[in-house]
């Protein structure tokens, strides 16, 4: 059955995250999803949700309504991107007059927010809807004798009550996708701790710090890497590694992943194909692909 | 009316910080009969060992009404959102809404918004995305973007002037 959905690019994956956009674009299509590319969209607001949550709440909505207006439901593989488009979603579903003061705006652009469109994450798709059976029919070249440590991202876990891909406090479906792809995981304390990639606008050392010491565990614990599912955190984890262990003094040397460049690795894709060259980590150390 | 007037942070916007009041009120009203200053925000805020930042005094000072001292702290700007407080509250309370809101209502009054806030919103509304697509290097430094990658054009608003007509909205609600 193929599934259809409108690929939403959002700002950090489209202009520079190319590794995920590429993993995705080559990958997904293997599983009989078919990605649909619309013009137009803007950044989905949460990055200024601090500044103005009203502008957070249009900009949602406005590339919402893109998508309905192309009768696609939304793919959005950035878990912030997620986050601001299911929020918006969520409280303009409950606020009526909220949706039609946004809709009175988004007129300018002769578009409406109606909210019958589904918002999906790399997460969800991959485990609820494709499934841990159909993927496993795709594994052609088993990830085998590799440890991954995962990080989910904030924004997809929570807040549960505006519903998540995942369980807030024990998410395992990134455990049970690298689990068939033949590669293991294993807990550790700091799986939910944040990268702090947020405080990049107004405290950069924080977040290097942040994402520091979550990749000094990972690395104390003997994982052989690092798999995320959001551009903020990969760029944190993965660009800014360097950085962020001169920030806690720490030399540190962790491979960092994109969950899709693992997906398309255990799919027999070639690495060039699924933006490799663009991971920064020392990726390459692990020789797979 | 101009663009400026959702960039221009030095002019104070009365009608939008009666509304973001307004909501403080509302959240004030909420949270001062239901926290009982357990404290279990601040356990697991993400912010906490690293800037300080204590969820659960914010509510106490929200509910004593401090809110021009909130919104003239720092401290506001240190929250990361990972909602981790606003997810395991026992009494349903969000800090993290209520820091949200704080920091709004100090944009809207005027304050010096802190770190490069100003410039990522300058870019959003005059592109509709946080930056530009980016030439990026790869691990032997050979520099590529979206075309040299067979990447389709970059997805945003395609008519610029239609796309600020919208934001402006915002700002002439003053919302």
């Amino acid at each position: 059955m193929k599934k259809k959905l409108a690929l939403y690019t959002g700002c950090l994956m489209s202009t520079e995250q190319y590794g995920y956009e590429l993993s995705v674009r080559e990958s997904l299509p293997l599983l009989d999803v078919q990605l649909v590319d619309i013009a137009g969209f803007s950044c989905c607001g949460e990055p200024l949700k601090s500044v103005n949550q009203l502008l957070t709440l249009y900009l949602s909505a406005r590339n919402l309504a893109i998508a309905e207006k192309h009768n696609l439901d939304v793919f959005a593989p950035c878990a912030m991107c997620h986050l601001a488009l299911s929020e918006c979603k969520q409280v303009l579903q409950n606020n009526p007059d909220m949706k039609t003061r946004i809709n009175e705006m988004l007129a300018a652009e002769e578009l409406t927010f109606e909210g019958n469109g589904e918002i999906v994450h790399t997460v969800d798709l991959l485990h609820d809807h494709i499934g841990i059976e159909e993927i496993a029919k795709h594994v052609k070249k088993p990830l085998k004798g590799l440890k991954f440590a995962t990080h989910y991202g904030c924004h997809l876990i929570r807040p549960s009550e505006i519903g998540r891909p995942d369980d807030s406090e024990h998410p395992v479906k990134i455990e049970a996708i690298i689990s068939v792809l033949g590669a293991e995981t294993a807990k550790y304390p700091e799986k939910l701790d944040c990268c702090g990639g947020i405080l990049q606008i107004n405290l950069d050392e924080s977040a290097l710090t942040k994402s520091g010491q979550k990749l000094k565990a990972v690395q104390n614990q003997g994982f052989d890497g690092l798999v995320d599912v959001c551009p903020w955190c990969h760029k944190m984890f993965d660009a800014r590694q360097v950085k962020a262990g001169e920030t806690v003094a720490a030399k540190l040397n962790v491979p960092v992943f994109y969950l899709t460049q693992l997906l398309g690795l255990a799919f027999g894709v070639k690495k060039e194909k699924l933006g490799l060259d663009f991971n920064i980590s020392p990726v390459d150390k692990l020789e797979i692909g | 009316m101009s663009i400026t007037d959702l960039t221009s942070m030095g002019e104070p916007q009365v009608e939008l910080k009666k509304e973001i009041n307004d909501r403080l009120s509302k959240l004030q009203d909420e949270v001062s009969d239901y926290c009982y200053q357990c404290a279990k925000c601040t356990s697991g805020c993400e912010a906490h060992k690293l800037l300080e930042l204590e969820p659960h005094k914010i509510v106490a000072l929200l509910k004593q009404g401090l809110i021009d001292e909130m919104v003239n702290s720092d401290i506001i700007w240190t929250c990361m959102s990972c909602f981790k407080c606003r997810e395991r509250c026992p009494q349903k309370i969000a800090p993290v809404e209520i820091l949200f809101a704080l920091k709004n209502l100090a944009v809207a009054g005027g304050k010096q918004v802190p770190g490069k806030y100003t410039s990522v919103l300058q870019s959003v509304l005059s592109i509709g995305l946080i930056q530009d697509a980016q030439s990026v290097t790869t691990k032997d430094m050979k520099t590529k973007t979206r075309d040299d990658l067979g990447l389709p054009p970059l997805s945003k608003p395609d008519d610029p002037a239609k796309f600020q007509a919208g934001l402006m909205k915002i700002a002439v609600e003053k919302v």
